[in-house]
This record gives C-alpha cells, sequence and structure tokens, in this order.
C-alpha cells in the first residue's frame, strides 16, 4: 500500500511557521456558498465559514507558497502591516490545521 | 422560519452485496422504477440551488449504479461536494480514478469487524478481504478516506481492533454509529443490541482514542441512545437541514421515516424539490417546535433535541406525535426501560438474526 501516513500529517508535521508551505487538504475544496455568496470550506461531513482574513489565506494555500510569501503578497494587496499580518495569518493557518483542513508541505 | 437544507442523501438503489442485519433501508421496500440518470442530475441541480452543499451518495450500494461517474460529474457541476458512501465493493482502481476525476469529493468505507471472519458473518458475504484492498487504494488516489463501523453486541467487545483498522488504512475520519433500531436493525433488535457493559467499555475505548488521535483521525463516537437519558437531536431537527432521497424518488426528511404511518411522501418525479422541502406537508409535519406535546413544548431542550426521533416514537409507542421514549421525561421511557432489562437479561447466538434482503 502506499503511504497513509503522508496523506494527513501527524501533529508534529501540523506545527506552522513563516517557512512552511500550507496545502489544502485532501478533500478540501474553497468555494463560495451560492446562497450567502461566503467563501466556505466543504470537507467530508462538515462546511467551514470564513472571515476574510480565512479566505485570502485559504486561497493562497496551494503547497507551493511558503507563509512568508503568502503574508507579503497580501500584504500588498490588502495594505496591511506585514507583522500584523503574519501573526493572523500563523494564528488561521494553525485553527485550520487543527481541523485537519490543510496540510503542510516540506 | 425558512431553513435551508446543507446536505442530501441520494439513495442511488437499494440493490446490494452485503446482507448486514441493522440495514437502515426499509424492511418492505417501496414499489417502483429507480430514478433514472436524467433524474438524479436534475434532482442534484434542484438541491443545490436550494442551499444544498454536501451530497451523500448511498443506497444500497451505489457502485451497484453503472452511471455513478455520470451523476458524479453532474454533482460536480452542481458545485455539490460529493460523498460515496459504499461497502466497496466494486471499488476497483480504474473506477476509482474515473470517480476521482469526474470530481468526487471523499469516500466512506463500511466495515463490519476488523477480522474477516467476524466481518463477513455480519455482512453475510466474504467480503473483508475486497474491502481492505479497496480502502488501501483511497489515500492512494489522494481522496480522504473514512470508515464507517456500525457497532453492535457482537463487535463492540473488538472496538479496540477497529480503531487500529483505521489507523492503518490511513482513515482521516472514523465514524463509530451505534446500532439504530430501525427497519432491519428494529427486527434484529434482540441479537444487536449491546449490554450496558459493553457500551461503557466501549465509550471508554472511543474517548480515549479521540484524545490520541486529535489532528490525525477524527473519531465520531454516535451513543446508543437507548442508553442515553435524553433523545438524539434527530436529523438536527426534522425538514432543518437534511433531506434524503429514495432509490424511487420519494423524497424524506430523513431515511427511515417511510417507518411512520400516515406520512405521504412525495416525489421528485412529480414535485419540484423546493416545493417538497418549503411546503409539502410531510416536511412541515415536525417542523419547528409547534408540533410538540407536552413535556417537550415546554422543555427548555426543545431547540436541542427537537423531541427526540420521529421514528422511534412511532415505532415504539405507535404515535409519531409523542415524546420520544428514550427521554426519561417521556411517561412512555418504561418502554425503553423494559427492552433494555430484557437485553441485558439474555444471550443472543448470531445466527438469530434476519439477513438484510434485496428487493
Amino acid at each position: 500500500m502506499g503511504s497513509p501516513e503522508n496523506f494527513r500529517q501527524n501533529e508534529s508535521m501540523s506545527r506552522v511557521d513563516l517557512d512552511t508551505r500550507p496545502a489544502l487538504a485532501p478533500g478540501v475544496r474553497l468555494q463560495a456558498d451560492p446562497v450567502s455568496g461566503e467563501p466556505v470550506l466543504l470537507y467530508p461531513e462538515g462546511v467551514l465559514v470564513l472571515n476574510e482574513t480565512a479566505h485570502a489565506i485559504a486561497g493562497h494555500c496551494n503547497g507551493q507558497a511558503r507563509v512568508r510569501e503568502i503574508v507579503e503578497a497580501l500584504s500588498c494587496a490588502y495594505e496591511i502591516d506585514e507583522s500584523t499580518l503574519s501573526a493572523d495569518a500563523l494564528e488561521c493557518l494553525a485553527d485550520l490545521a487543527e481541523r485537519n483542513l490543510i496540510v503542510f508541505k516540506p | 422560519m425558512n431553513f435551508r437544507p446543507y446536505a442530501l442523501l441520494a439513495e442511488l438503489t437499494y440493490q446490494c452485496p452485503l446482507h448486514c442485519p441493522y440495514c437502515s433501508n426499509p424492511v418492505g421496500y417501496p414499489q417502483g422504477e429507480e430514478l433514472s440518470t436524467g433524474e438524479w442530475k436534475r434532482v442534484f441541480g434542484e438541491a443545490a440551488r436550494l442551499g444544498v452543499l454536501h451530497l451523500g451518495l448511498s443506497g444500497g450500494e451505489p457502485l451497484a449504479r453503472r452511471d455513478l461517474t455520470e451523476l458524479v460529474a453532474a454533482a460536480r457541476e452542481a458545485g455539490l461536494y460529493s460523498n460515496l458512501i459504499t461497502s466497496a465493493i466494486g471499488l476497483e482502481q480504474a473506477r476509482l480514478a474515473d470517480l476521482k476525476h469526474a470530481g468526487l469529493d471523499s469516500i466512506q468505507i463500511s466495515f463490519q469487524a476488523d477480522d474477516s471472519a467476524l466481518n463477513d458473518a455480519i455482512a453475510g458475504a466474504k467480503v473483508f478481504q475486497r474491502k481492505l484492498d479497496a480502502a488501501r487504494l483511497v489515500p492512494e488516489n489522494g481522496l480522504p478516506l473514512s470508515l464507517n463501523v456500525v457497532l453492535h453486541r457482537r463487535n463492540m467487545d473488538q472496538l479496540a481492533k477497529i480503531i487500529a483498522l483505521a489507523e492503518r488504512l490511513g482513515a482521516i475520519r472514523l465514524e463509530l454509529a451505534n446500532v439504530q433500531y430501525y427497519g432491519w436493525g428494529h427486527l434484529n433488535q434482540r441479537q444487536l443490541m449491546p449490554t450496558r457493559e459493553q457500551v461503557e467499555a466501549a465509550i471508554t475505548v472511543a474517548i480515549a482514542a479521540r484524545e490520541r488521535l486529535a489532528g490525525k483521525m477524527d473519531v465520531v463516537y454516535v451513543l446508543p441512545d437507548y442508553y442515553e437519558t435524553r433523545p438524539k437531536p434527530c436529523m438536527q431537527g426534522w425538514g432543518r437541514r437534511y433531506l434524503t432521497v429514495n432509490p424511487v424518488g420519494h423524497v424524506l426528511p430523513c431515511p427511515n421515516a417511510t417507518s411512520i404511518p400516515g406520512l405521504h411522501f412525495e416525489s421528485v418525479r412529480e414535485q419540484s424539490l423546493a416545493w417538497i422541502w418549503n411546503d409539502s406537508p410531510c416536511f412541515n409535519q415536525f417542523r419547528g417546535t409547534a408540533w410538540m406535546p407536552l413535556p417537550c413544548r415546554e422543555c427548555p431542550q426543545r431547540e436541542i433535541d427537537f423531541g427526540g426521533c420521529r421514528c422511534q416514537a412511532a415505532l415504539l409507542t405507535g404515535d409519531a406525535t409523542v415524546t420520544d421514549p428514550v427521554c426519561t421525561l417521556s411517561p412512555q421511557r418504561d418502554i425503553v426501560d423494559r427492552i433494555v432489562a430484557g437485553i441485558n437479561a439474555e444471550t443472543v447466538e448470531i445466527a438469530d438474526w434476519t439477513a438484510r434482503r434485496n428487493p
């Protein structure tokens, strides 16, 4: 069989810092709720409505960009101070990771 | 008040290679032709427009439908998140790749136990190895795997080993669901209901696993409600969040609702899903709190458990409008107490149960 251990990361890998590359976990889908227009993450047996920050961050979780690069891009786009944004981003990513909605690529 | 359905359970067929004695399908199958590919596609579109986000593709065994890949593609096109709820029989690499390509989002596989002898005895078919093989393919193909194991008298003592199996298979979610006593499960209640001692031991194991596996695998434990003091918030309330369309096109507020005498179920062949959800007598029968009897009507928990389960009330008391007798505030709780006392006093062999039959 393949390596299910790598499929959803274990706790030691779910720690997030500016150099990690977040990706939506397999089976997690970001889309707009067709009724409310709000951004939602859909996953097995659940729905999470995202706030504006979480939406912006989740939209950049492609497994390629490092958290540092995501923060730079958003800081530019939203004209928010980078240090404030990186604290928010790390908190948001840790929360999503705890819910098993994102994973971190090496 | 307006309610929005979030999840549609699409029972695509009653055909199934397994014969589990607790199957949630009705014992007496409704008459009629299975919905066609085109009819299901239309239903998915209507559901999405009503607000549905999640689609459960179930049965019977949904893989028995040759048009499953086409249905998955239609679900994706409608913007629905699709979850295949399967025995895994018929889930081979080529088919799985097709389903993924069509946009399938996740797969839930049932196991009856953690070893082939017991698994196959419960399923009534030699399927354990095929389930293992199929389950391993799911993460290999980059899809999230959930396991569902229905717990009862005969497999509950293996719970720790069942959890270990889910871990080995790389499941991200394990649903441990105690048998619900409707349909086939009700028919086999004496054979299936665990003892109080079994239930207490299992809860301890499940809670420990949930803590140990936090962040790796969600362990969801559905309590055996006969051993509870308050009823389950069945379907999160009648006509509030969920709807089921059965193989012949009837729309049900819950998968077991056909067990309630006197309810008329509308068909997607005759009415729009929006009308059925919003306006049909069936979906409004037990919606909200106005229908509630005492003690529910004045109970501070009425918006928490919604009076419990209508099917259970009907099955145990003959009256779907009374408080779920699982509730200790119900004047009819003695019915549940008698059943539980009887179960805890007897021993029954596995061969005694009635295996599920196909239509």
